[in-house]
């Protein structure tokens, strides 16, 4: 009951600097746990080395690859989305058949026409040409962040494609 | 008995379903950063207001400091100070979320890790509501302490009505 009585008799009041201190407080634990979790840990980030270039890297490197056989599997079980990551030019020249061509840089602008082409099973398979080509691993990582859930990486697809014979097409389409 | 300020124990419980609201929200948003630390500096890299050199120190303090929110608000523990804060980093990204929707940018929010949907409008309306019930709760909380001794309260007088 004495407390009840104490409720009662103290108002409730908001002290600024009782709220700054606890503010304060709570902020600085978190700074130490924080940097002492990211000393710790192996996959921690340097602290002022922040380098966009880097991270793309590493999230490139965690994109899944897809080989031949298994690309041209989807694409017979009509399962497969393919985006082409080279040039325009390079694309009107010859394409996979029925592939879309998005440039890295035009990620955003595609994104939404893309989405309306990828039913639940289907699977977003990028390409360029050559096995160093970082387009391909480019539009893939820019097309995860758009949100698009299976996203893989068809490296040095068009040559692969291409010498296999399988359907190409020709134009902007 | 209730304390003065109120003449119901509507607010104390509409501000305890906010905390607790906060808390889970802080909880998994943190807790989804932590798990993938570079893909959340990669998200605020994308919002492009901060400098290079101050995107991987928010990467790193931010979601910590939203597992000890949470932690205060399920608690109970220094609410107040919990809910200042909260308000604070819902109304800088509410500034954040606006100058780039208006920009015209297509990134990810990184709201809860890297891979969140992408920021609209309805994430500013999200954030403001959120930015609400951190206000609520730093002026109606009564913390748990309140509810503990109504309780006692109720024991006491069926205690007096059993004898």
């Amino acid at each position: 009951m004495n407390n009840i009585k104490e409720m009662k008799k103290n108002n409730h009041t908001i002290n600024l600097f009782l709220v700054a201190r606890e503010a304060i407080i709570i902020f600085v634990i978190a700074l130490i746990v924080a940097v002492t979790f990211n000393l710790l840990r192996p996959t921690g980030l340097p602290l002022f080395g922040f380098s966009s270039t880097t991270i793309t890297n590493v999230q490139q490197a965690k994109i899944p690859k897809i080989t031949l056989p298994e690309t041209y599997d989807l694409y017979r079980q009509n399962k497969a989305v393919f985006v082409d990551a080279r040039d325009p030019f390079s694309f009107e020249e010859g394409h996979i058949a029925g592939a879309v061509n998005i440039y890295p840089d035009e990620i955003a602008l595609s994104a939404a026409k893309l989405k309306t082409m990828v039913a639940t099973d289907s699977v977003v398979i990028t390409y360029c040409d050559g096995p160093e080509c970082p387009l391909s691993k480019e539009t893939a990582q820019g097309l995860i962040l758009q949100g698009f859930p299976v996203v893989k990486v068809f490296v040095n697809g068009w040559s692969l494609w291409f010498n296999a014979g399988y359907p190409v097409s020709k134009g902007k389409k | 008995m209730k304390p003065v300020n109120f003449s119901s124990a509507v607010a104390p419980v509409i501000a305890l379903i906010c905390r607790l609201t906060l808390g889970i929200v802080f909880l998994y948003a943190g807790i989804e950063k932590i798990i993938a630390p570079q893909e959340f500096a990669m998200a605020v890299y994308n919002y492009r207001l901060l400098p290079d050199w101050a995107v991987n120190m928010l990467a790193v303090i931010l979601p910590w400091l939203e597992v000890f929110l949470a932690t205060g608000f399920i608690a109970g523990i220094y609410v107040r100070g919990a809910s200042s804060l909260s308000s604070l980093l819902f109304l800088i990204f509410a500034i954040a979320l606006t100058i780039n929707l208006v920009r015209g940018l297509d990134i990810s929010c990184g709201c809860f890790g890297g891979s969140s949907g992408n920021i609209s409008w309805s994430y500013l309306i999200r954030d403001t509501s959120l930015l609400a019930m951190s206000v609520f709760t730093l002026f109606c909380d009564r913390g748990w302490g309140y509810f503990v001794v109504r309780k006692s309260k109720t024991i006491v007088e069926n205690e007096r009505s059993e004898n």
